[in-house]
């Protein structure tokens, strides 16, 4: 057998244990959020009567004895009710409590039964004070604890023999308060614990729908983006061309361009913005448009980039740079005049398999108004191929951050030479696909091929 | 803090050194980026940056140094690169960016150079 002490605790326990259950149940029906959201409907405020009502005689019928004491927690009910719902509600349980109280009898009767509604309507009272919002758990409890020590001083003012009344609260007013202040602690915390769920529920609402809205405008800006690469490609006779762009995100800062030039001369440009995403993207607009009109304006391309250097260092304030390769073919004669600014080196892959690097003969555009640039002509052959290409295609990592590189490009082109320009580059696509595998694409990645016959 | 790219910060005299560890791409660099504005819009005109940790740079990366050698060359300062490894270089080499930054092979080379007051 344990000791009375134990047993007692334990019964105490207990109660408090099915004090829990109630408040996470009650805290998940429907009337008692619509009452937390301020939806006072008749219903919802009878439910609440008719509900703490039963709570406050469960709290009468499971008084028990501790330390030769009769503690309960009868006035549980109706101060929840109150704090919830105001004063009529905590007074129309209390009452539903108090009647129960009175049929049970005892010396002390009428005092707690008076207690009893006293402590739903004093509830209610706070909740109005508190701008009809219900008290948080600190408020809650202290409340608690001293409409716990009005009722003990109903006890001794009302009920008679007064020698009795004073045993009585002297007894029993500590554990009765506590008791009491511990049930209503537990239906703050689960209150206000499904308060931040459901503040936490429409931030995430609001979040989502914001994301949603987002991600559609970046879809137009992405169509609007597609729409500055060329639409077709024009036929050359005697080359074969092909060329595709695929941004990382839903824009992308790198473009390619085909420009045709008086006397039937072909500008190629292949351009890659700082970064990537939309400050690149907005970069990259300016950046097009500045090449078109300057390729146009001018016949050599040293002249038209350092123009566009000009205009787009005007415009790049937080550092954003281009790096850019233009060259213009000139079909008949079978050469390339090119500048070189600061991008990714082409490659020229003759027929015979060697390949030549057009390196650097400039620095980046965008960051140097004065800048000026080198041009250098090579001539093509027959079977001679052009890669022009951005570092997201040499920089393509594995799942351990191996580069694709410019030794497997090299030796990727070199084996398929033979082949027309359009699959050399799905070739090449195929490629750097076979060496990420499941990673997914980091960086903007743009591919131009030229090929001199078929 | 990001794992990928650590940014220290140390002072040796009255030089800031910036040491960056890891990747500087497009994720990270804001991270750089506001420590070096910082030191910018502190006062300081000379800034050694310590590449010895660095792994990667992207042309993010890149952006975040011309940003900051752009508003250090406003007040007549400028900004000091050391350390950098082979792929590291060939990065500036390729974009050009080798002409526009003092590079030094070590750090005390980087702030043994640095313009006298």
């Amino acid at each position: 057998m344990l000791s009375e002490p134990i047993s007692e605790f334990i019964v105490l326990f207990q109660m408090m244990c099915v004090v829990v259950v109630f408040a996470y149940l009650v805290t998940r029906t429907r009337f008692y959020n619509e009452i937390l959201d301020g939806i006072f409907s008749w219903k919802n405020q009878l439910l609440l009567v008719l509900v703490f009502g039963i709570v406050s005689i469960y709290g009468s019928m499971s008084g028990v004895e501790i330390m030769g004491a009769p503690l309960n927690i009868r006035d549980i009910g109706p101060m929840v009710a109150g704090f919830v719902g105001g004063p009529l509600v905590g007074m129309g349980a209390g009452l539903i409590g108090a009647g129960y109280r009175m049929s049970m009898g005892g010396f002390s009767m009428v005092a707690c039964s008076i207690a009893t509604v006293l402590s739903g309507l004093l509830a209610g009272l706070i909740f109005l004070a508190n701008r009809r919002q219900i008290p948080g758990v600190v408020l809650g409890v202290a409340a608690a604890i001293i409409i716990e020590g009005i009722h003990m001083g109903l006890v001794i003012l009302i009920s008679r023999p007064l020698s009795e009344a004073v045993t009585l609260v002297s007894d029993v007013a500590f554990p009765m308060i506590a008791a009491n202040a511990a049930g209503i602690f537990i239906f703050g915390c689960i209150t206000v614990d499904l308060q931040n769920k459901k503040k936490t529920a429409g931030e995430r609402d609001r979040y989502q729908g914001e994301l949603q809205r987002k991600n559609a405008e970046l879809y137009i800006a992405r169509e609007i983006q597609e729409s500055f690469l060329p639409a077709s490609l024009p036929s050359l006779p005697g080359y074969t061309l092909a060329a595709e762009s695929r941004p990382a995100r839903e824009v992308g800062g790198d473009f390619y361009d085909v420009l045709a030039s008086p006397g039937g001369r072909v500008g190629l440009v292949i351009a890659d913005v700082s970064d990537k995403g939309v400050p690149a993207a907005l970069f990259m607009a300016l950046s097009t448009t500045v090449m078109r009109a300057s390729a146009a304006w001018h016949q050599r391309p040293r002249d038209a980039i350092c123009d566009a250097n000009a205009l787009i260092t005007r415009e790049s304030s937080s550092g954003m740079f281009v790096t850019l390769f233009f060259c213009i073919l000139d079909p008949g004669a079978g050469t390339i005049t090119y500048v070189n600014a600061g991008h990714n080196p082409p490659l020229l892959v003759r027929n015979d398999g060697t390949i030549v690097s057009l390196s650097m003969t400039g620095i980046a555009l965008g960051v140097d108004t004065e800048q000026t640039y080198e041009e250098r002509s090579v001539d093509l052959g027959p079977g001679d191929m052009l890669v022009l290409y951005t570092d997201g295609v040499t920089e393509a990592e594995d799942a351990s951050h191996q580069q694709f590189g410019d030794e497997r490009l090299a030796s990727l082109v070199r084996r398929e030479r033979l082949r027309p320009a359009g699959e050399i580059l799905a070739a090449i696509q195929a490629g750097v696909s076979a060496h990420t595998k499941a990673m997914p694409q980091y960086d903007d990645m743009t591919l131009v091929v030229l090929k001199v016959g078929s | 803090m990001n794992t990928i790219l650590q940014v220290a910060e140390q002072r040796r005299g009255d030089i800031p050194i910036l040491s960056l560890e890891g990747r500087m791409d497009s994720t990270t660099s804001p991270d750089a980026e506001v420590q070096l504005n910082r030191l910018i819009e502190g006062g300081d005109r000379c800034i050694v940056v310590d590449f010895s940790g660095l792994d990667y740079i992207s042309s993010a990366g890149l952006r975040v140094l011309l940003a900051g050698q752009k508003k250090l060359k406003q007040s007549g300062g400028a900004m000091l690169l050391a350390a950098l490894r082979p792929e590291i270089q060939k990065v500036f080499d390729i974009a050009g960016f080798n002409r526009l930054f003092p590079i030094y092979p070590t750090l005390d080379e980087a702030l043994g150079a640095r313009p006298a007051r």
